[in-house]
């Protein structure tokens, strides 16, 4: 594949001309899934990750979001059965983003461990190119 | 997504890792997380969360993380002062690990318990118990290593000093097995100091010395205490020292056979003869008070010439006195003041003292049993959230100041409304927000219903049983007040209204 791009030399986004060398072989298709009840903290994590991949002059594919999951939880508010029938909603808010990157994993962990925020759960999917 | 092979038949190609980032187990900080296989495919993915010991540290030095991983080889200087100052021992090997740091806010500040055990001794203190080492008169053997030997046999440090409650309590009731000697000899008698001067031989002396043997302590009560006990072993330097001191202190004290001792002294044998010669007056004490002039200028029941003549130069011979007095300290005689220490007075048994602390202090409370909790009118009326405090407004037929009465409430009917309203929970839901309102209103209005029926039966059996009351009260009143006031009785307060016209 190296050697391909070296031939070819497709036009590519802007510092990407060195790219022959440094390459290591494995190349893996890495697929990061971070999912929080937080947005802020969720789009700062999201953020920090693809300006870390992009300074690595990793392929990136920008945050998906996917729909936001809502649970609910319906209870009556008074705790024995006297009283107007009132009745409480709780919700439950996750978010969730994708990011694809191709890359190595030594470089993934790298990125990963660097940002860290309270309450987003990140999950790394690892797949060959 | 490449790496999905197989046709349509099978299942597809697993052939992709899933990893999470988990705390790591037993780190203080959240954020130390490492990478998990969640999933049971068979791709590996070398290099990822393979290893036992993964540390992010290790792969990117720039992380910055602390987390020095070096099972061999000493430890890094801070590690190991850190440990130390902990209290744990410096032998290469990272106690840290297993610390853990308090969050924020599962640590509440700590607070010392009152009733733990004593603190240990500060670090630049030793205590040894020495209650069994045994000083007495060893005669002739003063070698100082020999002593030291004795000593270190019979001691054993102890690592905390329990602090009494109150030392005295403590080291009088460490005491109370012993002095209770003379305690039933407590009750002086009228004449004491009489009694106590007249008997020169050696019993009464020995019955002091029991006596003030029983006040000592213990290990004093090793002396045999003799009159001539002061020199029984080798004088020391510091011994001499000591004379010398006690010399410039207490005077000219070099006498051994008067041996001077604690409370005791001899009068000076002018005050002796003086008191034998009141003693032998046999004087009885009247109940009336009577100066020496009574007995000159009225001649009033004096049994005794001598007392007569006496009486006339008392004064006379109070001047002597005082100037003798005066004379002898001049001449510097040997009259030993001795503070009071009176130990004999001061011994408290364990009957007369409770504690040393005084009520100034010390207010303990009175215990008394719970009382019955007697319902009053509530504190706050609801009928002051209206905005005239002074009206009390007057409700109903029986005109009663419904809101200044304690409200009760009724289980028994709340119970009938539940059920029938809880079928139409499920309505509710489904027809929305106008129907339930309907049904709301419904509800409470047939509550408020119930609650007033209930209300006007338990007044009408009130009404009955009480009915004699106003009677008498208004025979009473009939009696006492003015006959304009006229008694009713209002049916929940139990308490009779005047009205006044």
């Amino acid at each position: 594949m190296a050697a391909a791009d070296v031939a070819y030399a497709p036009p590519m986004k802007s510092g990407k001309a060195g790219f022959e060398a440094g390459l290591m072989d494995p190349q893996h298709r890495i697929r990061i899934t971070l999912s929080s009840r937080s947005v802020k903290n969720l789009e700062k994590v999201c953020g920090d990750l693809v300006k870390g991949a992009k300074g690595k002059d990793l392929k990136i594919k920008g945050p998906i979001r996917m729909p936001t999951k809502v649970l609910h939880i319906t209870t009556r508010k008074s705790p024995c059965g006297e009283g107007t029938n009132t009745w409480d909603r709780f919700e439950m808010r996750i978010h969730k983003r994708v990011i694809d990157l191709i890359s190595t994993p030594d470089v993934v962990k790298q990125i990963t461990s660097i940002t860290i925020e309270p309450g987003v759960e990140v999950e790394v999917t690892i797949s060959d190119p | 997504m490449g790496g999905r092979g197989g046709g349509g038949g099978g299942r597809k190609a697993r052939n992709f890792a899933t990893f999470r980032l988990f705390p790591r187990a037993g780190a203080a900080d959240p954020n130390d997380r490492v990478f998990v296989r969640v999933d049971n495919n068979d791709y590996t993915v070398p290099g990822f969360a393979d290893e036992d010991s993964f540390d992010p540290s290790l792969s990117d030095p720039s992380a910055g993380d602390g987390n020095f991983h070096s099972a061999s080889g000493p430890l890094p200087e801070h590690v190991r002062r850190e440990i130390l100052e902990l209290g744990l021992p410096d032998d290469g090997y990272n106690y840290l690990s297993h610390l853990r740091e308090l969050r924020p806010a599962a640590a509440s500040s700590f607070v010392p318990s009152s009733t733990a055990r004593p603190e240990p001794l500060p670090l630049d203190v030793k205590a040894y118990d020495a209650s069994r080492v045994r000083v007495g008169p060893s005669d002739g053997e003063l070698d100082e290593g020999k002593t030291m030997c004795k000593v270190a046999a019979k001691t054993a440090p102890v690592r905390r000093i329990e602090k009494a409650v109150d030392p005295d309590v403590v080291r009088l009731l460490d005491e109370s097995d012993v002095s209770h000697v003379g305690s039933e000899d407590e009750g002086l008698e009228e004449d004491f100091v009489i009694i106590a001067n007249r008997a020169e031989g050696e019993e009464l002396e020995e019955e002091d010395i029991e006596e003030w043997n029983g006040v000592l302590s213990d290990v004093e009560e090793e002396f045999d205490f003799e009159e001539d006990e002061p020199k029984p072993r080798v004088r020391r330097l510091l011994d001499e020292q000591f004379d010398l001191l006690a010399l410039e202190e207490y005077g000219d004290s070099d006498d051994d056979d008067r041996v001077v001792k604690d409370g005791e002294y001899e009068l000076p044998s002018e005050a002796i003869d003086e008191l034998k010669l009141f003693q032998s007056q046999n004087v009885c004490v009247d109940e009336e008070y009577r100066t020496p002039a009574d007995f000159v200028r009225q001649k009033v029941d004096s049994s005794t010439t001598d007392e007569v003549d006496e009486s006339a130069h008392v004064i006379k011979k109070c001047a002597e006195y005082a100037e003798r007095y005066l004379n002898e300290t001049a001449e510097e005689e040997v009259v030993v003041l001795v503070s009071e220490s009176s130990d004999e007075s001061e011994v408290w048994d364990c009957e007369t003292i409770v504690s040393t602390f005084s009520n100034l202090d010390n207010h303990p409370g009175k215990i008394e049993t719970p009382g019955i909790p007697r319902k009053r009118l509530p504190r706050v009326f609801p009928g002051e959230t209206t905005t005239t405090n002074d009206i009390i407004k007057l409700h109903g037929k029986e005109k009663l100041p419904v809101e200044y009465l304690p409200q009760r409430r009724r289980n028994g009917e709340k119970e009938k409304k539940v059920k029938p309203v809880e079928a139409s929970v499920t309505d509710k839901f489904k027809k929305g927000a106008e129907k339930e309102t309907k049904e709301e209103k419904k509800a409470r209005k047939a509550a408020v219903k119930e609650e007033k029926k209930e209300a006007r039966k338990a007044k009408k059996e009130l009404k009955g049983l009480y009915k004699s009351e106003t009677q008498k009260a208004q025979k009473v009143a009939a009696v006492t007040g003015p006959s304009s006031i006229r008694l009713i009785y209002c049916g929940k307060h139990f308490g009779l209204f005047e009205i006044m016209t």
